[in-house]
């Protein structure tokens, strides 16, 4: 049973009182604006919205930030043990960097950010998967993750580790840390279902995992 | 351009333009008179006696007086008769090479009758091509023919040879010093020093024997629109129906991270630019690839592995050839 509060002066109220470091995040909604200057532990540092598509400026705790995805930005959950996406894209002649997808998965009780989007890397059309850790550097670590797309006898396979989502969505994007399809071969993929050129059609399957701490 | 034999009649127009401009008709009436008569005899001398009167004649008929080569329908002609092919019509500006006389817009419907009774030995007959078509169909079998010979893979300078495998691969060996391994498992180490330098010449080419036959693994660098990558794809040194029986894996990767791409190789009847164009293999970003390199990202080191292994094929899975030179 989860609580609602839509009153936005009385949640500005609470909000003071659950501040950090000491608030308990199970039963608000939504709280806008986090500023705290008083923190000493960066780990508790608020995050900032990973929906990166509008200038969303809700900082929070991760808990806060899947409420605040679900019901203000309708992100959906999947579970992350293994799971494959359909992205269709209806007119893939044109790019625009605002072509693109967040889902949610779930894997150990922790969250991550699977991001798919169109964008242009040195003036050549290209679509890229990644994912990012919902947590910490450090903690983000401790997973790895693959990714892959495939299709007319070719497949492509992304494995690596997730980025946190302290690091921007933009900084992940620019640094190449993950699955890189040009348009040209992302259309190769699609025309394997009788689909035209005009509308691209890929499936990304893949796994999130913890590694097995290593013993010597 | 292997694959491009079929629009041979669009590369007869580039000829004229060599040769001089439409307006200099006299450059085309002259290459007519010795071109056209040579090229006849070799023609001649393949096809042997047939049924019909004269051969040599109803095939030199057949030549189009400007570039010497087969005319296809529509065949023109002037008012007095001098036939031209369809591709030269439209180069002369209306006047008739022959006679210089104004060409107008007449069909030689009997040149075209008379061609269609025709039948030729493929030109690949003394690579042991059997078949024998219809003067029409011919061309279009050309172009695709199993014996026509191979060009040489190597894809760093214009290398002009062509041959059939084993010639090629003594070719690569011996002429452009290509390192051979045995074996269908590889682990390349690809190092450059300054990364920042990439050219369009920055390439490397391993052939691989495996399975009783030839493949040709390609690493490079170039500039994919603007941005620079590597790119490392594999090709079979046979026909594309047998090269769909093989699968490739290659793997690049470092930090955590590695990148994973299975594919089928394709034929080199299929030039490695086009490969490279249609990004039908693994492709490496630059940042990506200096990541993999670990260090300070000043020296380039990727590590490639892969290995080829035969399919167990089922005939009527057949994949297209992806043709996507459009972008």
């Amino acid at each position: 049973m989860e609580p609602r509060i839509n009153d936005l002066q009385v949640e500005s109220r609470v909000h003071e009182l659950l501040d950090f470091p000491v608030h308990t995040n199970q039963i608000s909604s939504a709280i806008y604006e986090c500023p705290n200057d008083h923190i000493e532990n960066p780990k508790k540092k608020p995050y900032n919205c990973p929906h990166s598509g509008a200038k969303c400026d809700v900082t929070g705790d991760i808990q806060r930030l899947l409420l605040h995805l679900r019901n203000d930005h309708n992100v959906e959950m999947s579970d992350g043990r293994s799971f494959s996406h359909r992205y269709v894209h209806h007119d893939p002649k044109h790019l625009h960097h605002a072509t693109w997808m967040l889902t949610l998965l779930d894997c150990c009780g922790r969250k991550f950010c699977l991001y798919f989007e169109a964008f242009h890397l040195r003036k050549t059309p290209m679509y890229m998967a990644f994912m990012q850790f919902m947590g910490d550097e450090e903690e983000a670590m401790s997973f790895s993750y693959s990714l892959q797309v495939g299709g007319n006898g070719r497949k492509l396979t992304w494995q690596g580790v997730p980025r946190s989502i302290r690091d921007s969505h933009k900084t992940v994007r620019d640094s190449q840390d993950g699955l890189i399809i040009t348009r040209k071969l992302a259309l190769f993929f699609s025309t394997d279902n009788n689909t035209t050129d005009k509308e691209l059609k890929l499936k990304v399957s893949g796994r999130v995992w913890r590694e097995q701490p290593v013993s010597i | 351009m292997e694959t491009d034999s079929m629009e041979c009649v669009s590369s007869t127009g580039n000829e004229i333009h060599q040769n001089g401009n439409g307006h200099q008709s006299y450059q085309f009436s002259s290459t007519k008179t010795h071109g056209g008569a040579a090229a006849a005899a070799v023609v001649t001398n393949i096809v042997g006696p047939t049924a019909t009167a004269p051969a040599t004649s109803v095939y030199e008929l057949l030549e189009c007086p400007v570039c010497t080569y087969s005319m296809y329908p529509p065949i023109h002609q002037c008012h007095n008769g001098h036939t031209l092919c369809s591709t030269c019509k439209v180069r002369v500006h209306n006047r008739c090479p022959t006679c210089r006389q104004e060409l107008g817009d007449i069909r030689c419907l009997a040149l075209e009758k008379v061609a269609e009774s025709l039948e030729l030995p493929c030109k690949f007959y003394n690579l042991g091509c059997p078949e024998i078509f219809p003067y029409y169909s011919k061309l279009k079998h050309e172009s695709l023919c199993n014996f026509r010979p191979y060009s040489c893979p190597y894809a760093g300078s214009e290398c002009g040879i062509v041959g059939d495998i084993p010639f090629l691969v003594a070719h690569l060996r011996d002429d452009h010093k290509v390192d051979m391994h045995a074996g269908s498992t590889f682990n390349h180490r690809y190092v450059k020093s300054n990364p920042r330098e990439v050219e369009n010449a920055t390439w490397m080419l391993t052939v691989f024997h495996c399975f009783g036959q030839y493949f040709c693994l390609h690493f490079e660098a170039f500039q994919l629109g603007m941005g620079p990558v590597y790119m490392a794809f594999l090709r079979f040194m046979g026909d594309e129906e047998d090269a769909r029986s093989y699968s490739y894996s290659l793997e690049v990767g470092g930090s955590g991270r590695k990148l994973t791409w299975e594919g089928t190789p394709r034929s080199i009847r299929d030039s490695h630019r086009k490969v490279r164009d249609s990004n039908d293999g693994l492709i490496i970003q630059r940042n990506m690839a200096l990541f993999f390199s670990g260090g300070d990202r000043k020296e380039l080191k990727l590590r490639v592995t892969g290995k080829i292994w035969k399919e167990q094929h089922s005939p009527d899975s057949g994949l297209s050839i992806p043709n996507l030179s459009s972008s």
